[in-house]
Formats: structure tokens, sequence, C-alpha cells
């Protein structure tokens, strides 16, 4: 059957398995939104308000679900804009699709109107890219894109479609392109069984978790590997809700804004395994200071993490649920009494704090501890970048994978509203909400049209403290509270600034608001804005200062 | 950047002959902070592929590091690391040195001793042609040093595992 460009990509859409896409019209892409009207009951298209919030909202969308996000744009600055979206997407290895169209094959390369050379820029920031000259290629092409951003390691694939490539006709017919770039590779028998040997010798035993446990679907298994070699577990920012936080053995996070009682136990322990996770300088924090005394063995499925940051004993080199289930086939039920009282003591002894400031003050904590006990710990949290962020993964309790929604590799600011958007789409039935601070919400403030004109249920949360409190913590430390640019103008009104878009908002500013506000705004099934107004100087803690030893964390400032 | 303990390592890259891949390759080295000390890309018996040679300054670490992200690239097939004792390497060398009626001989003389060849001879100049290692390249341009090289085109290290 003989399509067009731009009907051949809805097929092969289809054939992927996609539902919903992000983008934004434009010139180069006229065709693929003529073909997306034509195909609007098997495709649905949300229109952002600007690109970056398309990318995000496919990257959310990506997360929550665990299926590959597509977004759109056209070419040149369509296609700049989704950048920060393609990057953040990489940095956390989130499968994504970018299309964006570019302008006729016979005007590239000679500066033409709205013309970027985008697979040029997106190079660094992308698993792979194309531009696709030649209509034959464009099927296999978009088929090929799908599997480079679903397999091994997953990350964003861009495929830059020259507008005359969407126009021509070509034929189509539905087939599986032969293209195997990943074998998932297994360890040897011989290093697995060495890893149950060490497992079996270990007396206190530290278990670290990453965003690989989630990528693989790892959960379950996670959970009964920690069970048989009776061990405590933390996890990364990207692991939030890869093992039940409600359990006894979740220690919390590890790293500079990790728990006190993981700091102490990765200090005591006498072997570490670290689960689908890249050792990242947020979680090392001094790569000469961490895990310097015990044995580490790494599960990963990128054979580049190992040795990279940090060097390790073992390296189990495969897809972490595959890996996990051979292990825990093969390792016996250890006991560790000891030390996992040793670990329940230190979880009593310091547990996450945040006192109020002054007498009847709304806390950060409060708030969140609220919202996880209204929610049933089963809302999908989103966030933007900064204090607000690790308030929400230190006092949300994450039950399961994929609530918990973060730009942890890039920090990108800005993302939050956009991937509640994506998120908030592919979960008609979970309440999504986007924890936000004042300043991440002012960058991208924007989608809240979207949410409006779509009218998406998204909860923002802004905890509006008037200061870009992160940085602020860092210029308090140690910058002589020399506040250079972090105090913010409080002259935007969040209420009116929602009521314009035509969303609702509500406004906490003391403690005897938080429970009824958060209720109201919970049951409302439109999007809805929260102006919840805290004290500027709540810190995040512990802390680990720049150049300091994970295992030494500042418990007060 | 070089310290005090870079060695030369030899990569000896199998490459789909994509459209922007020795960009892919340059563009991972510069932003990984990698040295690229010579490259040399042509293609191969196949004309799907491309080979492209590149020497690396770094330590055993920054190699296998370099390996290991290179072979992530989905056009690239195959990354050997050579060992410079199990492979011959080649470089070559065109030189272009300013000739008169007094040093005709000598430079002549040197070009015979290393059984380099004599491509274009004209008034007041001449172009050789080396090929070689590293060293030999080195010293025969040492010889001409005193001769005032007008040009000099440098190949980077070819290898091929014996």
């Amino acid at each position: 059957m003989k399509l067009t460009g731009a009907q051949i990509i809805m097929e092969c859409l289809i054939e992927q398995g996609v539902d919903t896409v992000f983008g934004y019209p434009g010139g180069a892409v006229l065709n693929i939104y003529d073909a997306l009207f034509e195909y609007k009951n098997r495709i649905k298209h949300i229109r952002t308000a600007h690109e970056q919030g398309a990318a995000h909202a496919a990257d959310g969308y990506a997360r929550s679900t665990g299926k590959t996000g597509v977004c759109i744009a056209t070419s040149g600055p369509g296609a700049t804009n989704l950048v920060t979206g393609i990057a953040t997407a990489y940095m956390d290895s989130v499968p994504m699709v970018a299309i964006t169209g570019n302008v006729s094959c016979d005007l590239l390369g000679l500066d033409s109107f709205q013309e970027v050379d985008i697979t040029g820029i997106t190079m660094p920031v992308t698993k792979h890219n194309f531009l696709v000259r030649n209509i034959e290629d464009l099927a296999d092409t978009l088929r090929k894109a799908f599997i480079i951003a679903s397999s091994g390691r997953k990350g964003p694939v861009l495929v830059d479609i020259p507008k005359d490539v969407t126009a021509q006709k070509f034929e189509y017919e539905i087939k599986n392109v032969d293209f195997h770039i990943y074998k998932t590779p297994f360890p040897k028998a011989e290093r697995l069984e060495k890893a149950v040997k060490m497992l079996r010798d270990s007396e206190k035993p530290f278990i670290y978790t990453g965003g690989g446990v989630i990528a693989a679907e790892a959960s379950e298994e996670l959970k009964e590997f920690a069970e048989l070699l009776d061990a405590p577990v933390s996890s990364s920012l990207m692991c939030q809700g890869g093992y039940d936080q409600k359990e006894a053995r979740y220690m919390g996070m590890l790293g500079m804004h990790g728990t006190k009682t993981a700091a102490l136990a990765i200090k005591n322990c006498d072997l570490l395994i670290a689960v689908g996770t890249r050792f990242s300088d947020r979680v090392l924090c001094n790569a000469n200071l961490f895990a310097q005394h015990c044995p580490i063995i790494q599960i990963d499925i990128d054979t580049a993490e190992f040795n990279k940051n940090i060097d390790v004993d073992l390296k189990l080199k495969g897809n972490a649920k595959e890996i996990l289930t051979h292990i825990n086939e093969l390792l016996p039920q250890r006991q560790h009494k000891q030390w996992m009282e040793q670990i329940f003591e230190w979880k009593d002894f310091y547990p996450l704090e945040q006192d109020c400031l002054s007498e009847d003050e709304v806390t950060p904590k409060e708030v969140i501890e609220t919202l996880d006990r209204l929610t049933k710990s089963n809302a999908v949290i989103v966030t933007e970048v900064g204090q607000h962020q690790m308030w929400a993964a230190q006092f949300y309790n994450y039950r399961s994978p994929r609530h918990f929604i973060t730009s942890g590799g890039l920090g990108t600011m800005g993302f939050g509203l956009g991937a509640a958007i994506g998120a908030q789409t592919a979960n008609l039935d979970k309440k999504v909400i986007n924890i936000a601070g004042d300043g991440s919400f002012h960058m991208n403030c924007n989608e809240l049209s979207t949410a409006a004109n779509y009218n998406i249920p998204v909860v923002e949360l802004i905890f509006n403290n008037s200061v870009l409190g992160m940085v602020h913590q860092w210029q308090k430390l140690f910058y002589q509270n020399r506040f250079s640019e972090t105090n913010l103008d409080k002259t935007t009104n969040f209420e009116m600034l929602a009521n314009a878009f035509g969303v609702k908002a509500f406004t906490i500013t003391k403690r005897e608001d938080i429970e009824p506000v958060l209720k109201e705004a919970l049951e409302l099934n439109e999007p809805v804005v929260i102006n919840c107004l805290i004290n500027p100087d709540y810190n995040v803690l512990p802390m680990v200062p720049a150049g300091g030893s994970v295992e030494a964390p500042i418990l007060e400032i | 950047m070089s310290r005090y303990n870079d060695k030369e390592y030899i990569l000896s890259v199998l490459a789909k002959n994509k459209p922007g891949v020795l960009l892919r390759i340059a563009g991972l080295f510069s932003r990984r902070c990698y040295n690229i000390l010579s490259i040399v890309a042509a293609q191969t018996e196949n004309m799907e592929y491309s080979r492209i040679l590149i020497v690396v300054s770094g330590d055993d670490r920054i190699v296998r590091q370099v390996d290991k992200q290179l072979s992530k690239l989905i056009d690239i097939e195959n990354v050997t690391v050579l060992n410079k004792e199990e492979a011959v390497v080649r470089e070559h060398l065109l030189l272009k040195v300013e000739r008169n009626m007094e040093n005709n001989e000598k430079l002549v003389q040197i070009a015979d001793v290393f059984h380099a060849n004599i491509l274009n001879v004209e008034k007041d100049s001449m172009i050789v042609e080396l090929t070689g290692d590293a060293t030999t390249i080195n010293s025969f341009i040492e010889l001409y040093n005193p001769y005032n090289i007008i040009k000099i085109l440098r190949t980077g290290s070819m290898a091929m595992v014996k």
C-alpha cells in the first residue's frame, strides 16, 4: 500500500504501540500534523505550550509507564527547544523517540529558514540519531529508533525528517526489522559463583540500588534478594520506589542528601552490592572516601559504567532482573540478626527530621507527609529540581516503582510540570502531583495552559519561599550569606497566574490549612495549583558538603 | 594535556560508513576528555565499512573507558586495542624541502639511506615521501631539519595485527 512519508510515520508509531505523542506544529512538520489529523482516533496528540514541555511530557510518559515516549517538533527552533528535554532523558536513561521535521532535502545545508543541524546538535545527548533523506529508509529507521531507545541501557533517539520526505509516497507494509544492535549480556557462571561466595561470606552486606532496578522491572527480584541476603537496602535518587520504602530494611537514600542510617551502614558494612547504578558523584560525594574498606559487587547493563567513577571488585554485566533471579536461585537464606538490629537501632535514632523554625509554621515535611497519608502512598510524585525535590524524595513513602519522577542526572529545573502532564496522560487512574519550588515553577509555568486546555488533572504543589532554595542554602553555608541573585521577586501572584490560565488555585499559609487544602485540591478532577508559603530558612538535611565523605553527613546547620 | 605516566595506545575501529560517523567518534573523545594523538580513516575492502585507527594517550584505565564508550556507538561494529608488539605500525610522510646546487646531493643521499622516494623536483625545492614507523619518520625529519623544510604532511599511524 502506497502511503506518504507522514502516513508511514503514523503507521510506524502504531506498530510500536504508541497511543500518545506530545508536540508542537510548525512549517516543516505540516505533513506530519496533517497525518496526525487523519489518525487522530488512533494516536492522541497533546500540544504543549513549548517544545521543551513536549520533550519533558514524553519523558514523564516513559518514566511512569516504561514505554518509549514520543515527541514531535518542527525544524530549527522547534528542534532546539527539545534539546534540554532530550538531554534530561539521556542522563536518566529514559527511552524516548524525538521526531523533528527539517527543511526539504534540496534546502539542507543552505542556511535555509528554520534550518538547524539537529543531528549534529543532539549527538552528545542521544543514544543515536538519524537524518532520513530517503523515503525508502523511513519506516525501518523509525523501527530502529524504537529498538535502540528501549534496548540495553535505554535512552533517547532523534529522527530528523526533511519535509519533502514526509510528502513523498512509498510502499508501506508492517514488518519486523532485522536489527540486533544489542544482545543483553549475561555473566559467566564462574562470576556468578564468585558473587554468591562473596555474598555468603559477608556478615554485614549493604545493598545500594539505582535507576537500573526500575528500568529492568527488577523490584520483585530485588525484594527477594534483600530478604534472602538479610541485608539493608538504600537507594539513589533514581530508585525511589524500587524497594518498598515502608519495609523495615529500607534505610533511605544514600549520598549527598542521604540518611544518617545509610551513611553509618556503608561505613560499617563488609560488602557493598550495587544494583543498576552508576556511582554518580551525587552518591559518591568524594570518590576517594567511598566504601574503601569493603569489596564492591556491581550489577549493570552498561559495561562502560564499570570502573568509571569507582573501581569495583566484581562486575556482573547484564540485566538486573535476570542476574538477581539467577543469584536468588543460588543463594541460600542468610541471617544477619545482629547487623539488622544495628540498622534498626540507627533508623530509630536518626529519623529524617525537620523542626518548625518558629511556632506553628508550615514545614515541607508536614505538607509532604500529609500528602503521603491522603494519597495512601500511591500517587505519582513528579518534581522539579532543588530543595523541594530532596524533600519530596525524603518525606513521601514510595512503595512501588514508577511513582517518583525526577530529573536526577541533568537536574533540569522546569522539568516537572511537563513531565507531570505526560505521566498523568498515561495514568488516568492515578493522582499525579508535581512538587515544585517557586523558582522551577517560574521557568515553565506556561505548561499550565496545556493542563488546562486538555483538562489534565495534575496537582501543582509549589513550595514558595521566594528564594532559589538550594543555591541559597549553599550561599548560606559556603558563601558567607552573600545571597547573590537567589532572592526571587515576590511580585508574581501565583493564584492569579493560575486563574489566568483557567486553573483553580489554593494557598497554604499556616499549619491548619495543610490538610483541608490538600484534601480539596486532591478531590478536584482538574488541574490545580497549590501555593504553599514556607520559610526560606528550611534546609535540606542531612548533607555532605563538597569534597566530604558520604559516611559523614552533617545533620544540622 | 598528557600526564607523566601516559602511554600511547592504538585503537582499531571498524565503523559503518554512515554520514557523521567520524564526528560521532571525535565528539565522544572531546566530550569525555580523551586525547587523540592521530587519526586515520579509510574505506575497507567492504564498501559499507570504514576502518579508523586512532592513537590515544592515556593510562590503562582511560583506554578501557575509551574502548567501552566507543563500542556503545551504534555505528561502530568493533573496537580493538592493538598491542604495538603484535602489530605492524606505519605512518606516511610527505616532506617538501628547499633545494639548491650546494645541498642537492646531500638531500638525495638522505632519501637514499631511508629508501625514501623522490616524488617531485622543482628548481628550488623537492618533495620526498617515506613510509615507516614513527621513530624512523622522526629521524628522517631530523636529518632534513638543517636544510629548511618548507612543509610536512604526515598521516597518523596505520596498524595491522601480524
